[in-house]
């Protein structure tokens, strides 16, 4: 079903914003991003970062605070001119383009919704907003999905941080669009909202949206991503899935192997391997394999641990 | 379209759940119409009736009345010489009612007996009319209370008796035996006024108006308008009549309280929009919107169409009060509607200019609301521009209030010609396009372009 979707690339067929579905190889790109700069006086949020990003693909932003992710979230969103560079949507142009704007959802990192309208009415006026036919059918599934449907006639000023953030997400994806930007989508959230998150962006992969999803938690990245893209100083160190950038990065695994009362560490790239070796040596009575992680892959980029 | 119209029912929606914000944009600026009127001319319940008196006649029952009038708890008596002078008091809004005591009430007392009356004649702010009753009750109890005086009065009854002899001589109605028993009846009279004055030399000691058990005004012994029925006699006719509308006058304090009304309104509106564009920006909620498949000038105008429909609502309720509540009458009713477009459009325009102009919510609360509350001030929210010294009324040309004032006064009560209305519309307009215009460069191009 992934791979299905891998392969679906919807694009916009008509200025109403009503989409037609086609196959497209998969190297079609849905979001392309070039060279693009972006400085607030001598601070340079963004030098010269590329990308490109597949339709269906999750793709993972990961760096620490202030490494520019949410700049270079704004910038493809349109909400923030770069210095230079560009950024094309579904091969149709700038995200300035009120149409190639309709294919875009974004959850922002701040809670983004008015608190004194209850979690139907926000979701209603965004609804609008983007002229979805049939509103209420979507506001109620939508609640639905997010778990709010209890509370939909509740004013979102008396919800809970982990209740706004699902609101928030689903008020993003109110107009089913093709390409969804969550930005830190967990953060400050209990755990039975970040799964329901986590679960909620696995859905949306499924049903082939593009997702750019930034974090600074490795785990979530490493869950979810197809790809992840490590970004520090805004700039683009590496991409690649995460077996290709601990391959690259993350060094080798390590073997530690228990004798009696001895431990032994061992450095190896193929731990499975080395562990057969240890046991034909005989004596071993206990084995611990520590494999190399995107902490490890960052730590080995950037000199420095990611939560820093 | 639908984009524009689900971005005004949002923020429209929200102005309505924020109670400081209904209160400042909708209650307020009645309360401050109400509360003005009052100040300016309305009734204050306890406080005393501003007549204005003007005494043509020299008899004796004039005199009796402009002092009993002038002694009376109720009333603040005010003396005119002229009939013109003590209604322009009236309309002016500095008495509620002009009583004229007029030249033919000597005439109406020495016909009491032969079917005339004693005329008394009132102009009523019609503004003022839950008064008027009490000020008809008023002069009826004082006109009887003269009876004893003028009865007391042996020449006076004698030409009382005369002149209803003559009247009663040349009826062909009466019968001669009805003729000579009323001319019997009359020698009675006469003879009894005779000898109530022989025994009682001092006979103004009954008609002291404290000597009465019935001096209290709900104890009046007529109460009824003479002059309302034709077939009903009453010794006295209070004529009253109410103060006729003239062209380019107030015809009550409240023509000129509420269109100040529209002021604080509208200052409101301004303030409660240009905060929720501000907030929309620092809660980050602009930028959903911005992400929207909408342009920058369809974000504005949802913005604006909602501060223009509060404003309208604002305005609407003004009027509606003004003219159910205090009987105000509007000149130019379609002008009205004009005038209220435009004012509103203005300020919508000028919501957003302070929009652009704070970038902090507590920019547009502090510096926002106090730069509308001057020029509030200066336009003639408070102090009618008539009553302002002439550098005020000069530097008053500065605030957008104070065309509102002059846009809304014209078609209320005014009655100013269309063309001298062109004005304030035009500035109006101009002050509308500027505040879009400079407000949507001063929020930012949605992208930042």
């Amino acid at each position: 079903m992934r791979e299905f979707a891998y392969r679906l690339h919807l694009v916009a067929a008509s200025r109403d914003a009503r989409v037609s579905l086609r196959y497209q190889p998969f190297a079609a790109p849905m979001l392309t991003i070039r060279d693009i700069r972006k400085s607030f006086g001598q601070t340079t949020a963004v030098g010269g970062l590329s990308l490109d990003i597949a339709a269906g693909e999750v793709f993972g932003l990961l760096g620490p605070n202030g490494a520019g992710k949410s700049t270079t979230i704004a910038i493809t969103t349109g909400l923030l001119a770069p210095d230079s560079g560009s950024v094309d949507i579904l091969g149709l142009g700038s995200p300035a383009d009120p149409r190639v704007r309709m294919h875009l959802g974004l959850a922002p990192q701040d809670i983004t919704l008015y608190g004194e309208l209850t979690a139907r009415e926000n979701l209603m006026f965004f609804a609008r907003l983007y002229g979805i036919a049939s509103p209420r059918a979507r506001v109620d599934e939508l609640l639905a999905q997010v778990e709010l449907d209890t509370r939909a006639n509740d004013r979102v000023a008396t919800f809970s941080g982990g209740m706004k953030r699902r609101l928030n997400l689903a008020a993003a994806i109110v107009h089913d669009p093709q390409l969804v930007l969550l930005d830190e989508p967990t953060a400050g959230v209990d755990p039975q909202s970040r799964n329901r998150i986590l679960e909620l962006v696995r859905t949306l992969a499924a049903a082939g949206k593009t997702i750019v999803y930034t974090t600074h938690y490795m785990e979530e990245a490493a869950k979810l991503c197809d790809r992840v893209g490590i970004v520090d100083h805004g700039r683009m160190l590496d991409v690649g899935s995460v077996s290709e950038l601990i391959a690259r990065h993350g060094g080798q695994s390590t073997v530690t192997v228990t004798r009696g009362d001895a431990d032994q560490r061992v450095l190896t790239s193929d731990p499975v391997a080395e562990i057969a070796h240890q046991f034909a040596a005989g004596g071993v009575t206990g084995v611990r394999v520590e494999r190399p992680d995107l902490e490890s892959v960052f730590l080995s980029l950037t000199g420095r641990s990611l939560r820093e | 379209m639908r984009a524009v119209l689900a971005l005004a029912h949002k923020d429209l929606r929200l102005l309505f759940r924020d109670k400081g914000d209904v209160f400042f944009t909708f209650v307020f600026p009645m309360l401050l119409a109400v509360f003005f009127g009052f100040v300016f001319g309305g009734s204050g319940g306890a406080s005393k009736i501003d007549l204005a008196l003007v005494v043509e006649s020299d008899s004796k029952i004039a005199a009796g009345m402009a002092a009993d009038l002038a002694a009376d708890a109720s009333f603040e008596v005010k003396r005119f010489d002229t009939r013109d002078a003590a209604i322009d008091a009236v309309r002016a809004g500095k008495s509620t009612a002009a009583v004229i005591l007029p030249s033919t009430m000597q005439d109406g007392v020495e016909g009491l007996f032969s079917g005339g009356g004693i005329p008394i004649d009132a102009v009523v702010d019609p503004a003022r009319r839950a008064e008027a009753g009490l000020i008809q009750g008023k002069l009826n109890e004082l006109a009887f209370r003269q009876f004893p005086k003028m009865f007391a009065d042996t020449a006076q009854m004698k030409r009382m008796i005369a002149r209803a002899r003559k009247s009663f001589a040349q009826s062909s109605d009466l019968t001669p035996m009805q003729k000579l028993e009323a001319g019997a009846l009359f020698s009675a009279i006469e003879a009894f006024s005779s000898s109530m004055n022989a025994k009682q030399p001092d006979a103004k000691s009954d008609a002291k108006p404290d000597a009465r058990p019935d001096a209290r005004p709900d104890a009046r012994p007529a109460a009824e308008p003479a002059a309302s029925s034709q077939s009903t006699w009453s010794p006295i006719a209070v004529n009253i009549a109410e103060l006729p509308a003239r062209a380019g006058q107030p015809r009550s304090s409240w023509d000129v309280t509420f269109p100040q009304g529209f002021v604080w309104g509208l200052a409101g509106c301004v303030v409660a929009f240009a905060s929720s564009v501000v907030s929309e920006r620092t809660r980050g909620t602009l930028a959903r919107l911005r992400l929207a498949p909408i342009t920058g000038l369809q974000l504005m105008a949802g913005k604006g169409l909602a501060c223009f429909a509060a404003a309208l609502l604002v305005e609407s309720l003004l009027v509606g009060l003004a003219v159910v509540g205090f009987r105000s009458s509007i000149a130019q009713p379609v002008m009205l509607v004009v005038a209220c477009g435009a004012s509103a459009f203005a300020f919508s325009g000028l919501a957003m200019l302070l929009a652009g102009l704070c970038r902090t919510e507590a920019e547009a609360h502090g510096a926002g609301r106090g730069a509308i509350l001057i020029l509030a001030l200066v336009g003639g929210g408070s102090i009618p521009l008539f009553f302002m010294p002439p550098l005020l009324r000069t530097l008053s040309f500065g605030s957008p209030f104070r065309w509102v004032v002059a846009a809304v006064e014209g078609p209320f009560w005014r009655d100013t010609p269309l063309a001298d209305q062109v004005t304030p519309l035009v500035v109006l307009m101009a002050i509308g396009l500027f505040g879009f215009i400079v407000g949507i460069r001063g929020i930012g191009r949605p992208f930042g372009r």
